[in-house]
């Protein structure tokens, strides 16, 4: 929960500083407008939706390079059912299944071959975006608006009631559950013993490959999410989308907290990391920032976020 | 625990600092975000300039912002939705997607502030007026030239941009119906696409062309595409693979390396659009609406067709090498 508050402290230093800048510059307070949170909140949620699976991976020992090609993946695979005429809940939770079998996959790989997870997910990485890209023969696929395009579009009049778009709500009962999974059930303790000392975990009767390939599985469908997500915003499916994001994704869980070397995650943090980077892109975004300032600026924190980290392990021994 | 909420600040002001960031806006001023499909493409800064200008007419701020790329649809919707929150007076914006940017062009819209649409269409009518050249035109134009200099006989491939860019989309269809109307003329080839960058465009060309060796060189009499980088990388493939001038070919959009190709004879010459024109007009009928004069829902901005012979015209060199903005 300490470390959970380091994350909250940042983000809330962030956020009042752009709430400042961004007066000075043009003399009100547009950055803590409701429009403005709600924006902060919506572009969030592709990352923090695939960094709840990414700190379940991370906590286990592993890591996933494929998550950007998987949400490709899974915006393809949700276009390509619209377009054939099935219904939105059913080509949403294809959108889903297409992460999840990413995952498992992955999982497969990883405890089969015993390969470590950098490379086999950087091979899936290449592979998966293949596969996006071949299914939609190389071009996005144009796919009839739904009422999925709604799950992150800012809210109309009518809608107020509801403060913030359902994808954001999503995000949130989904973070619950990984974090409830990941703190209280037994899955959870076994998949931090795994992460901590594998060979431990093995001795202590932790069935070690099951519970890995429960975590890609789980990790993969997350994933899925935030590309059904990723594909509410673009309105078409798009083999290209997301390249580089698994490196937002880790980061948002690195700067929450997580160790990479495994046996520690925090859920939370991992939101409030995703957060802290939205905030930093559109702060420098609405103060007029050229891209490359945001990029040197994002690329310091996530630095200066773990050095801090470093520091207070070695503190508490 | 101020720690990290220090070393936060800190990288933040000097990143402020290194950008001069802090000056207040002109008060009171009109302020347009002009949103390009990408920044790298020199065509872009030639409606940049054309944006300043009328800017600087029409006493209003432009605020220039968009992705790098040319394909990253996420980020174009990410800048509209910055402008849109932060509250500019009007948007002109060149969507690089027909379908993905109708949802952020339709909340601009609910937000009261105005958008227009410039150089590529927007499947959707949430937009005051579309400031564009008439591609179907500019692609027609180039179609009548080969058609020309082959006498309305022989072979021709077409290389397309990319899928889901209505402009290009409108230059390919204009070139195939202009040529349609020569029976001697054959299309052999009109499926394959150069992609965003011209290093794509580049190997798409050479594939293309080593599909339509033969054994003295080429099977192919006449070539178009449709865009800058498309033209630029088969350019570079007839170069390298020796077959430049020996083959009638047509671009578009203009280049220093154009230029030089068509003085060279390497090149028959390139549809220009008039971009310093687009983003002038795109930024007057955006001020002129919000001033609540009346505007056309369609403005064309015009094509022209260069080549050795009027490439000395005054009026074509403005259109060769446009005024760019810094």
């Amino acid at each position: 929960m300490r470390r959970n508050l380091v994350t909250l402290m940042a983000l809330l230093g962030a956020f009042l500083l752009f709430a400042i800048l961004v007066h000075s510059e043009t003399g009100d307070f547009g950055f803590v407008s409701g429009p403005n949170l709600e924006l902060i909140l919506r572009q969030t949620a592709i990352v923090g939706t695939a960094a709840l699976g990414m700190t379940l991976i991370i906590a286990a020992g592993g890591i996933d390079l494929s998550a950007g090609a998987v949400i490709a993946l899974s915006t393809v695979v949700l276009a390509a059912a619209l377009s054939a005429g099935l219904s939105p809940l059913a080509a949403a939770i294809l959108g889903v299944l297409a992460g999840a079998a990413a995952g498992a996959l992955n999982g497969i790989l990883v405890t089969v071959l015993g390969v470590v997870p950098f490379i086999v997910t950087l091979g899936t990485m290449l592979a998966l975006r293949g596969v996006a890209k071949g299914l939609a023969h190389e071009q996005k696929i144009d796919a009839p608006m739904t009422w999925v395009n709604s799950a992150l579009a800012a809210l109309k009049p009518e809608d107020r009631w509801m403060l913030f778009p359902p994808g954001v709500w999503l995000t949130v009962v989904l973070a619950v559950l990984v974090g409830v999974t990941l703190n209280y059930t037994r899955f959870g303790r076994h998949l931090l013993a795994v992460g901590s000392n594998e060979a431990a975990a093995r001795l202590a009767g932790v069935q070690v490959g099951r519970v890995k390939r429960r975590v890609y599985l789980l990790g993969g469908a997350l994933v899925g999410v935030a590309g059904v997500f990723q594909f509410a915003r673009l309105s078409v499916g798009d083999p290209t989308v997301a390249t580089g994001l698994e490196l937002d994704i880790i980061a948002a869980v690195v700067i929450g907290g997580a160790s990479l070397a495994g046996g520690e995650g925090w859920v939370l943090g991992s939101l409030l990391g995703a957060l802290i980077m939205t905030v930093i892109r559109a702060g420098g975004s609405q103060l007029g920032w050229s891209n490359w300032v945001q990029e040197i600026v994002t690329g310091a924190i996530i630095v200066t976020a773990v050095a801090i980290d470093r520091i207070r392990h070695r503190r508490h021994g | 625990m101020p720690k990290p909420l220090s070393i936060l600040s800190l990288a933040l002001a000097a990143a402020l600092a290194a950008c001069g960031g802090g000056a207040r806006k002109d008060a009171g001023k009109l302020r347009i975000a002009v949103i390009p499909k990408g920044t790298t493409h020199e065509f872009w800064r030639a409606v940049h300039a054309g944006a300043i200008k009328a800017g600087e007419e029409l006493g209003v701020t432009i605020e220039w912002k968009g992705p790098l790329q040319e394909n990253d649809r996420e980020e174009q919707i990410k800048v509209i939705e910055n402008f849109v929150t932060r509250g500019v007076s009007g948007i002109a914006l060149a969507p690089l997607d027909h379908a993905a940017l109708v949802q952020p062009v339709a909340n601009a819209t609910r937000a009261n502030i105005p958008v227009v649409i410039f150089d590529s269409d927007l499947k959707s009518d949430d937009y005051v007026s579309f400031v564009a050249t008439d591609n179907f035109k500019g692609g027609a134009l180039a179609g009548e030239a080969l058609a020309q200099a082959l006498g309305g006989k022989g072979n021709l491939i077409l290389l397309r941009y990319a899928v889901g860019s209505a402009s290009t989309t409108n230059r390919e269809e204009g070139f195939l119906a202009a040529v349609a109307k020569y029976p001697g003329l054959k299309v052999v080839s009109s499926n394959q696409y150069a992609g965003v960058t011209t290093e794509t465009g580049f190997q798409a060309s050479e594939n293309l062309l080593a599909a339509h060796k033969t054994a003295t060189g080429l099977s192919v009499d006449g070539i178009f595409c449709a865009n800058e980088s498309s033209t630029f990388g088969m350019l570079r493939a007839l170069v390298d693979g020796g077959y430049a001038g020996k083959v009638h070919f047509i671009g578009f959009d203009a280049s220093p390396k154009f230029v030089a190709a068509i003085k060279a004879g390497q090149m028959d010459g390139m549809v220009l659009q008039n971009p310093v024109n687009m983003g002038y007009l795109a930024v007057k009928t955006l001020v002129q609406h919000l001033r609540g004069q009346p505007v056309d829902k369609r403005i064309d901005t015009g094509a022209t067709l260069v080549t050795k012979a009027n490439l000395g015209d005054p009026a074509v060199a403005g259109l060769v090498s446009p005024a760019l903005a810094p």
